[in-house]
């Protein structure tokens, strides 16, 4: 399986450097602390270390700066004194400072910042390690984290090429991309004349395509994620993987030469595989037997230790997957799917209306019950007052009163909304797609106005034709587009497209399904008239998912890469899922 | 070539000095030099002269002209000195000129003669008045010495970072010194001053006595002392005529002299050069200058005027009423080609290129003299250097004439030290021109780098010729014309006389988009001249607009700063304009201005969840945003309160917020919440437990649980649970209480609205396989396969399915069957199957 790339796909580009920038900086930056001697972890209970001299690598939050503020206020009380500096990652906000002046520390503590916004986790995938980009800017509409952005794709520009293509869809993307451009103008002179190594950049916001994220995955590593959730590329297997009393704390990517022939698979092959492949090893290890002394010496000393390695992760990846199949049989996981797919093709609504109450009925899962009440919603473009009504209240009766918060969270993104009664479609359409317009005017405006955005996904569905139409089984041992990560029910929104748009090198004769995501004026394609790129350099990619991805779309376009011989490298705020979508909406009880 | 070397005076058997004419002055001076405080700048510095008034007795009625000059004579400025008694003027590295007055107050004036600044050398300095005063340099900037009437020093080694200390005194000192210098070793300044035969060091932690090695015996007093431009020479007049020059750390004598000459100097100087052959000191009288070093004799010059020495690094310049000229000891690679009869490699090349010019063969002869002893290299470079110490530039030319005729006979002669000096030549010829004024040699130059030179030019107002020469040797833009634009523009907005339009065309005309010109550099220079308006229609051109902000909040237009701040995108600069803007504005106008701006307010908002919390509600209110007001107090009735009472309250306040935002659901919604509070609240008090924040499912649960059979149906209907959720809910508990007896009742109390697969399902999880099987038979006919092989009765659900003829129930079975206990349901079904197929 895990089919080879096309012969003349091109190179990915070298990430170590980025790990090694960061990683002088922080060195750099430590020494001048002399001699750091313990790391702790940032938590809401006071220091124990009796140095003389405290250091905070933290994320510039707000939080974060009071606790900083309530350790330094403790030791003044307790008539301490000692040296605070605190690290700021990736940059420093003023209203970081703002908080310790208020607190009335800021003399007593000395700042820096550590501008590591990229973190390579795989050879194609760097991620901002920015979870809260998504709540900060599509929940609350702050836009601190776009300079971030912005200073990231500049170091990448700097660092691999000027771009010669840049595509983009969405307000934060246009922000996100105009920024950057500005800085690119006020140090020109570096990238000129560089040849390019990334021939295309597509930015994208996650807003355009919820419905992606919210689907169930079924893809290897994107179930993985979901089941056991992946941090910052690495997993921790508990008990019940590993079959020992400890848990297992296990590194996800291409170097894991087991798991990298499977994470892209759906789910149903990838026990087939994994037995294939422990019957080869242990033909492997049978050739032993009939070695003479030379052969055995050889054996051992070549051959043994990648075999050994070789059956460590095939039996942690076996363990993961009977421990995914333990818990996903039990939750009826095969109804779950043919609601969602229901939902995607749009029939049977009633039923899986019907389905979703007695989800949230029997008190399954807040966050799945969320997930499938917002599917319903994007999909069937916001749900009939009625239904709106009912199963919010059954949500509040199951789960809780402060969920209320949870609802107007939704509804301000767009995730959870109510049919406008009365309006025709093409009139609320067409008064959406005017104020767009009159709000791309100015150049930064509310985009958060409590008016619901239609998500349209049926007819854009219809347009991009999202769902397959398939006679018989759809083969998902060797699948003929990107819906086999969805079983080959859906075909992912966000990676649709952006094959169109790589297809056309522009966002033309796309303008219907533009003005559908609300989007009239949020697309934009530049092209660098120099056209100097090689052609191997054009067919690597950089997307930018702003706002987060998911495993799947990574699957998804990497098998559009393999198809059509590009090469993919994703750049993400952050790793997502439906879960952590879901979760950074909910309002919980403190 | 003869007449070349007359100004060439041999001193000793090693070195030539020569004096040459730089400009011929034609200042127009009223007064003598002698009756003014005199002061040059250095490396071809301009010179300023103040009329000393108070030196004589008549005290000063008429108010005395300070008058600046270039070195070539041209005025720069002359202005009247209304300020106190001056004890001496100097001029500090940056060529601002420093003016000591008798009350140690020291006036800073530019170039142009504008005030800058002054300060003052302290308390004991004004109490007991200067006496005495000298400007030095060292590598910190320029220092300032000071003897008071007390007979006691006080200095400064950096003006522009002033620290004054006050030395210790001379133990038994009881008149003024004879002489005194500032002396600069070891990076710390020390005093060296004599009294009658003895000599004194000060640093600034003791004083102590020191003598001159060797010095000759019958001294009685010095009289005048010198140290060396660069601090390492020491030069010791006495009263016997008799010169003593050594190291300035006193521990080597170099040599000494005796000139015979008993009356006391009026200036002594150093003349040497960077690895020069002699060590030879000038020294000046009324009308006769001297240059002695180590040789016997010295050479002797007739001064026609009133003359004025500067020491430079290389040499001494000298001027007076109505010349400029400049002494100094012939450079070697000169002194090797112009010698007189001298066959040294360049001598030989530059009469080559002579004779070639005149067609004459001798020219080869030359050459091939030259090439004979391999020295063709040596030649060329010989010539290129000489060219760089030439003042006249038909030397010059004919210098490098002949290095370029050489180059041709070299195969591989690199050719950048030809070409880098063609270009410094023209550099300094252009600055040397009368116009300019500023007389540098080429070590001069070099010493003192081409980008203090461009500052230098700049500080003239020669804007032109500063771009001309950037231009010229091609100087990256941001180093060389953009920061000379800058500059001019900066210069440009303090034309007080010329409209603010005007004045902000003409510099966007000259700047344009020029890379590395900052408009708002330069409106903040108008800015500071008290041009507001000037200073806003700048920052109009400056293309980044989150440096244009800074400057709006210190004009006080913060608004405007504000909108500027978001244009940049930069939400850290948005913040600081916010908060600016909080301490400006009442807080009624802040909020009408977060109003207009979304992306200010929604920045504002976050930071006030977290710091703020009334202002956002405030902020809520102002905008009658009566959604967020309502969700607002649903977060306080569960984060901010803490009892049921409060809690109620915020609630009711929600629900009121709620109406008038016309959220019916969520302010019926909130009326329940209050409602279960209370009852949870009363089920506590009543029954014992935890209720209280629970869910109505998991409260109505919870009381199931507790056997409250009465109680969770009488909820149920207060709050009108469906019956689904009523029927799952029931079924959960019971089956958790494994009360199985209950469970059956309820499930005939009435036909189920969730069906019986459930219970069956539910029971299975108990492991309850006797209960599940009562409910199995119930089930209903499309889902009774599934709970039959639920309960493991595969053969029953065989013969269902066959009875439904259903082929998709037919596999879950036939999936179900294993072992050999099913074989024969297998065989069954594949039996029905094949009869199915045949129909």
């Amino acid at each position: 399986m895990a089919f080879p790339h096309r012969p003349d796909a091109p190179e990915l580009p070298d990430f170590s450097m980025l790990k090694r920038l960061a990683r002088d900086q922080l060195i750099y930056l430590l020494e001048q602390q002399h001699e750091v001697d313990k790391l702790y972890k940032v938590e809401n209970k006071p220091a124990l270390s009796s140095n003389e001299q405290l250091c905070f690598l933290v994320r510039p939050r707000i939080k974060n700066m009071r606790y900083v503020a309530s350790l330094v206020n403790a030791d003044k009380l307790a008539g301490r004194t000692r040296k605070y500096k605190v690290i700021f990652s990736p940059q420093k906000f003023h209203a970081c400072e703002m908080v310790l002046e208020e607190e009335g520390v800021f003399g007593d503590v000395s700042c820096d910042e550590w501008a590591f916004s990229l973190l390579p986790l795989d050879v194609d995938l760097l991620s901002m390690e920015l979870p809260e980009f998504f709540r900060d800017y599509f929940l609350e509409g702050d836009q601190r984290w776009i300079n971030t952005v912005a200073q990231a794709l500049h170091l990448l520009s700097t660092l691999y090429g000027p771009f010669p293509s840049c595509y983009g869809i969405g307000r934060c993307s246009k922000m996100s991309y105009e920024l950057w451009r500005k800085m690119g103008e006020e140090e020109d002179g570096e990238t000129k004349g560089r040849r390019p190594e990334i021939g295309h950049i597509f930015l994208l916001d996650r807003d355009v395509d919820f419905v992606t994220a919210l689907c169930s995955q079924v893809v290897y590593e994107g179930l993985v994620d979901d089941t056991f959730r992946i941090k910052c590329g690495s997993v921790d297997f508990g008990p019940e993987v590993t079959s020992s009393d400890r848990s297992l704390k296990v590194l996800l990517n291409a170097e894991d030469k087991v798991f990298n022939e499977i994470r892209n698979e759906h789910f149903s092959n990838v026990f087939g595989f994994l037995s294939q492949k422990a019957r080869n090893l242990q033909a492997q290890y049978d050739r032993r037997r009939g070695m003479d002394i030379k052969q055995m010496k050889n054996f051992v000393s070549q051959e043994l230790k990648g075999l050994k390695q070789e059956h460590r992760l095939l039996s942690v990846h076996i363990g993961a997957c009977e421990s995914i199949m333990k818990k996903k049989t039990k939750q009826d996981f095969q109804e779950l799917i043919k609601t969602e797919h229901a939902l995607l093709e749009g029939f049977s609504i009633r039923e899986s209306t019907s389905y979703i109450e007695e989800h949230i009925d029997r008190q399954v899962s807040p966050i799945e019950s969320l997930r499938l009440m917002c599917l319903l919603s994007i999909t069937e473009n916001g749900l009939i007052p009625k239904e709106y009504r009912s199963l919010k209240t059954q949500y509040l009766q199951s789960y809780g009163p402060e969920h209320l918060l949870t609802f107007s969270n939704l509804r301000r993104a767009g995730l959870l909304t109510e049919q406008a009664p009365g309006d025709t479609l093409t009139a609320v359409e067409s008064k959406v797609s005017k104020l767009v317009t009159d709000k791309a005017a100015g150049k930064i405006t509310d985009a958060f106005s409590s008016l619901a955005k239609r998500s349209n996904f049926r007819a854009i569905s219809k347009k991009l034709n999202l769902i397959p139409r398939v006679d018989g089984e759809y083969d998902l041992k060797v699948p003929r587009d990107m819906a086999y990560v969805f079983s080959g029910a859906y075909v992912p929104l966000s990676c649709r497209l952006i094959e169109q748009v790589l297809e056309r090198r522009s966002w033309q004769g796309l303008d219907e399904v533009v003005r559908l995501l609300n989007c009239g004026e949020l697309a934009f394609t530049d092209m660098t008239k120099e056209d100097k790129a090689s052609s191997e350099s054009l067919r690597l990619i950089l997307v930018v998912f702003l706002g987060g991805c998911t495993f799947s779309e990574i699957s998804a376009l990497r098998f559009l890469g393999r198809e059509k011989g590009y090469r993919f490298i994703f750049l993400t705020t952050a790793v997502t899922n439906s879960a952590r979508l879901m979760e950074a909406m909910s309002e919980v009880k403190a | 070539m003869d007449c070349y070397t007359a100004n060439w005076n041999p001193l000793g058997d090693s070195a030539f000095y020569r004096k040459y004419e730089l400009y011929s002055m034609d200042w127009d001076l009223k007064e003598e030099l002698r009756d003014c405080l005199v002061a040059a700048a250095p490396y071809g510095g301009p010179i300023a002269l103040l009329r000393n008034p108070w030196r004589k007795e008549k005290a000063a009625s008429v108010r005395p002209v300070l008058e600046i000059y270039s070195a070539s004579g041209l005025p720069l400025a002359s202005l009247l000195w209304k300020s106190g008694p001056v004890v001496s003027l100097g001029w500090s590295a940056e060529e601002e000129l420093l003016c000591v007055q008798e009350d140690g107050v020291v006036l800073v004036y530019g170039l142009h003669g504008d005030f800058r600044r002054h300060f003052s050398m302290g308390n004991e300095v004004l109490q007991n008045r200067v006496l005495d005063a000298r400007i030095f340099h060292t590598e910190f900037g320029s220092g300032v010495a000071i003897l008071t009437g007390a007979h006691r020093f006080t200095l400064s080694a950096n003006v522009g970072d002033l620290k004054l200390r006050r030395m210790p005194e001379v133990p038994g000192l009881q008149s003024a010194p004879s002489c005194w210098t500032a002396l600069c070793q070891d990076r710390a300044a020390h005093i060296l001053l004599a009294v009658g035969p003895d000599l004194y060091l000060l640093d600034h932690a003791a004083c102590s006595a020191v003598t001159p090695p060797g010095l000759a015996p019958g001294v009685s007093s010095f009289l005048q002392m010198a140290v060396s431009f660069t601090y390492r020479h020491l030069a010791l007049f006495t009263d016997t005529g008799y010169i003593w020059m050594g190291t300035a750390s006193l521990k080597e004598k170099l040599c000494e002299f005796n000139c015979n000459i008993r009356a006391p100097p009026k200036q002594m100087v150093w003349c040497s050069r960077p690895r020069s052959k002699e060590r030879a000191v000038v020294v000046a009288w009324e009308r006769r200058l001297m240059v002695v070093g180590d040789a016997p004799e010295s050479i002797q010059f007739v001064l026609d005027e009133d003359s004025y020495l500067v020491p430079e690094l290389d040499g001494v310049r000298i001027f007076s009423r109505s010349t400029h000229e400049f002494l100094h000891e012939v450079p070697v690679a000169s002194e090797e080609i112009f010698k007189i009869a001298s066959m040294a490699p360049g001598a030989l090349l530059l009469e080559a290129q002579k004779e070639y010019e005149k067609e004459s063969q001798k020219a080869d002869e030359y050459l091939r003299e030259i090439q004979e002893l391999g020295q063709l290299t040596q030649a060329v470079q010989q010539c290129i250097e000489a060219a760089g110490h030439e003042h006249r530039p038909d030397m010059q030319k004919s210098l490098l004439r002949a290095a370029s005729f050489g180059k041709c006979f070299l195969d591989r002669f690199p050719p950048d030290s030809f070409v880098r000096m063609c270009q410094d030549l023209r550099v300094l010829n252009a600055i040397r021109d009368y116009h300019i004024g500023i007389p540098l040699t080429y070590s001069q130059y070099k010493q003192l780098t081409i980008q203090v030179l461009l500052d230098r030019l700049v500080l003239r107002r020669l804007y032109p010729l500063a771009i001309q020469i950037c231009e010229y040797l091609r100087l990256p833009e941001v180093q060389g014309v953009s920061r000379i634009l800058a500059h001019w523009a900066c210069y440009k907005v303090q034309q007080k006389d010329v409209s603010d339009e005007d004045v902000a065309r003409a510099i966007n005309q000259k700047l344009g988009d020029t890379p590395g010109v900052s408009y708002s550099d330069i409106a903040a220079r108008a800015y500071g001249c008290g041009r507001t308006e000037l200073a806003i229609k700048l920052l109009e051109y400056e293309p980044r607009s989150g440096e244009q902000v800074p400057l709006l909040l210190k004009m006080k237009r913060s608004k405007l700063a504000l909108s500027k701040a978001i244009e940049s995108g930069d939400t850290d600069l948005v913040f600081t304009v916010l908060l600016h803007l909080k301490n400006e504005l009442n807080r009624g106008d802040f909020f009408m201005t977060l109003r207009n701006q979304p992306m200010a307010l929604s920045l504002y908002r976050q930071f006030c969840k977290h710091q703020e919390l009334e202002t956002l509600k405030d902020l809520y209110n102002q905008d009658d945003n009566h959604q967020e007001l309502g969700s607002f107090h649903v977060r306080a009735s569960y984060a901010a309160e803490e009892r049921i009472e409060g809690r109620v309250a915020a609630l009711q306040t929600a629900a009121d917020a709620f109406y008038k935002a016309k959220n019916e659901f969520a302010a019926k919604a909130t009326e329940d919440q209050m409602r279960l509070l209370r009852l949870q609240r009363r089920l506590e008090d009543e029954l014992g437990g935890r209720f209280v924040d629970l869910s109505l499912h998991d409260t109505v649960t919870t009381l199931v649980l507790g056997g409250h059979s009465k109680r969770a149906e009488q909820l149920a209907r207060d709050f009108r649970i469906p019956d689904k959720r009523l029927w799952w809910l029931k079924l959960t508990a019971l089956a958790d209480l494994e009360d199985w007896e209950e469970l059956e009742k309820f499930s005939k109390s009435k036909k189920s609205p969730i069906g019986y697969l459930p219970f069956v399902e539910i029971c299975m999880k108990q492991h309850n396989k006797y209960e599940a099987k009562k409910y199995a038979s119930r089930v209903g006919p499309e889902q009774k396969v599934k709970a039959l092989l639920l309960v493991g009765d595969v053969a029953q659900a065989a013969d269902v399915a066959i009875e439904h003829r259903n082929e998709a129930e037919l596999t879950l079975v036939l999936s179900h069957c294993t072992g050999a206990t099913d074989a024969a349901t297998a065989d069954k079904i594949q039996r029905a199957r094949a009869q199915a197929q045949k129909k």
